[in-house]
């Protein structure tokens, strides 16, 4: 586990609108000037799923994915730390870390993991 | 823009065609269409191939220049169309802007997929590259999963039940067996999947709340289709069919992205687009034909089209309104859940069957009475390039 979440989100410098992932002009002005925003805080789990037929690079029975909003809007994909969907409701408070999620070419590939909190 | 009119079809049944490869049934779907065109010993203007793995799985390039070669087509234009799942409807449209342009007036379109020779690991892997290359795909994200993760917000948005889901099932995979063009034809039976504790077994959890039977299979296949000006259709003297109107549009490539991510906005873009060009509102449509990559689709692509209001459509599938006889029939070929889904070639397969439909050639058991309108939906992504078209019949 690293101890910084290495994800970006982008802030247009004309209209404030959030983007992740990065976009070369502003999905709402077509601004091309961003800021860098970091995501902030712990998260809200918005929706998830946990899928049984995984595709090739991913040697494991089950994952449980979701997508969850950090608290300063910042909405992105992540894999969850979870046995089962049994306990994960819309809305509940999910902890980020930047974990590896999977291997590529014999190297750990680094992402976002929600545990339930 | 010059009118275009559809002037011959062609299908191969769909499944696993391990005796055919992709440039085979991309060649046998061709000749059927040229053959149905009347155009069996002539030659075309353009070809455009619908096809969205070639290149990853059959280590293949330039598909569209090997099919006018072995279809002797020679010197017509050739293009390979790479739209994802909505390649089929995308080619079609290609065909059709180069013909109402004035530039060709005899376009061939065929749409194939070879996807039963590799893996289903593979071919999961393969599917999901269509997902954002760095936000989704390398958590290992598949389109059942994102349509999982739709599923459980439309649930709690609109009121979607698995007994909604469970009814398109059905319905679907009913039709599959009066289509002996389909992958599937293997009627379901409630209790076997819904009603007991052997559905636990027999309709596992896919990609929750998604289960097995909400999912399409992964399919072999090829469709074609000749496009015409008018006047050419006229001079066959018999009823023929005309694209009356199209449309398409994009949205967020994440789902994450979307202000409201139960709101398919380019289905209903693309839809709105293709009613106002054709002049024509939903309730004038009577056979469709949705993209049900995942039951959940056809419920929201009959919302969002506009045949339902939204949270209506799951319950007009249990009332059985999309039945065949229905208020408004949908998926009478089974649709991808039974026909089933080699990606490249359904968005053109899906018009051969309202082709079929408005010539009403198809049989009593799957044929609309009288059917003048038909509408696709081809659903690219997660619904980030959908297409949709309004074809109607005309008589001489």
């Amino acid at each position: 586990m690293k101890d910084e979440i290495a994800l970006t989100a982008y802030k247009c410098k004309k209209c404030g609108k959030l983007h992740y992932p990065f976009h070369d002009r502003c999905l709402e002005c077509r601004g091309r000037e961003f800021d860098k925003v970091k995501p902030q805080g712990n998260a809200k789990l918005l929706t998830y799923t946990a899928i049984f037929n995984l595709p090739w690079g991913f040697d494991q029975r089950f994952l449980i994915l979701g997508v969850a909003e950090f608290q300063n809007q910042v909405k992105a994909m992540g894999q969850i730390k979870a046995e089962s969907t049994d306990k994960l409701k819309v809305g509940m408070p999910v902890k980020p870390s930047w974990e590896p999620i999977r291997v590529q070419n014999g190297e750990d590939v680094y992402g976002l993991k929600f545990e339930p909190m | 823009m010059r009118d275009v009119a559809i002037l011959g079809v062609g299908m191969l049944p769909f499944g696993r065609r391990d005796e055919d490869s992709l440039m085979d049934m991309l060649a046998y779907a061709s000749l059927k269409a040229l053959d149905d065109a009347g155009l069996g010993d002539d030659t075309v203007d353009a070809v455009y191939v619908a096809n969205m793995g070639g290149g990853m799985l059959q280590h293949q390039a330039s598909i569209a220049s090997s099919l006018v070669d072995r279809l002797s087509l020679l010197p017509a234009a050739a293009e390979t169309i790479e739209n994802g799942p909505a390649s089929g409807a995308s080619a079609v449209k290609n065909g059709v802007l180069a013909i109402a342009s004035g530039h060709y007036d005899t376009v061939l379109v065929a749409g194939g997929e070879k996807m039963r020779e590799v893996t289903g690991w593979r071919a999961t892997d393969f599917v999901a590259t269509m997902t954002h290359p760095t936000a989704e795909y390398p958590y290992g994200i598949t389109l059942p999963g994102m349509a999982g993760m739709f599923t459980r917000l439309y649930m709690e948005k609109h009121g979607v039940t698995r007994e909604h889901l469970l009814a398109i099932s059905l319905k679907n995979q009913e039709m599959g067996t009066r289509n002996p063009f389909a992958h599937v034809e293997m009627a379901l039976d409630r209790e076997g999947i819904f009603d007991s504790p052997h559905a636990v077994v027999n309709n596992p959890v896919s990609a929750d709340p998604l289960h097995l039977y909400d999912l399409c299979p992964v399919s072999d296949g090829a469709a074609a289709l000749v496009l015409c000006t008018v006047e050419a259709a006229k001079k066959r003297g018999k009823p023929y069919v005309v694209v009356a109107g199209f449309g398409q549009a994009t949205d967020t490539h994440t789902l994450a992205e979307r202000d409201d991510p139960t709101d398919l906005k380019a289905v209903s873009l693309a839809a709105q687009k293709a009613f106002a060009m054709a002049k024509l509102k939903p309730s004038d449509v009577h056979v469709a034909e949705l993209h049900d990559a995942f039951t959940i689709l056809e419920i929201a692509e009959s919302e969002h089209v506009g045949f339902f209001k939204k949270g209506e459509g799951g319950k007009a599938a249990v009332a059985g309104k999309t039945r065949l006889g229905g208020q408004i029939p949908i998926n009478l070929s089974g649709g991808l859940k039974a026909r089933g889904h080699p990606v490249g070639a359904t968005g053109v397969a899906q018009m051969v069957d309202i082709v079929w439909q408005l010539r009403h050639e198809l049989p009593e058991n799957r044929q609309v009475k009288n059917a003048q309108v038909g509408l696709t939906v081809n659903f690219g992504g997660f619904g980030n390039n959908v297409l949709c078209f309004i074809l109607r019949r005309v008589e001489p």
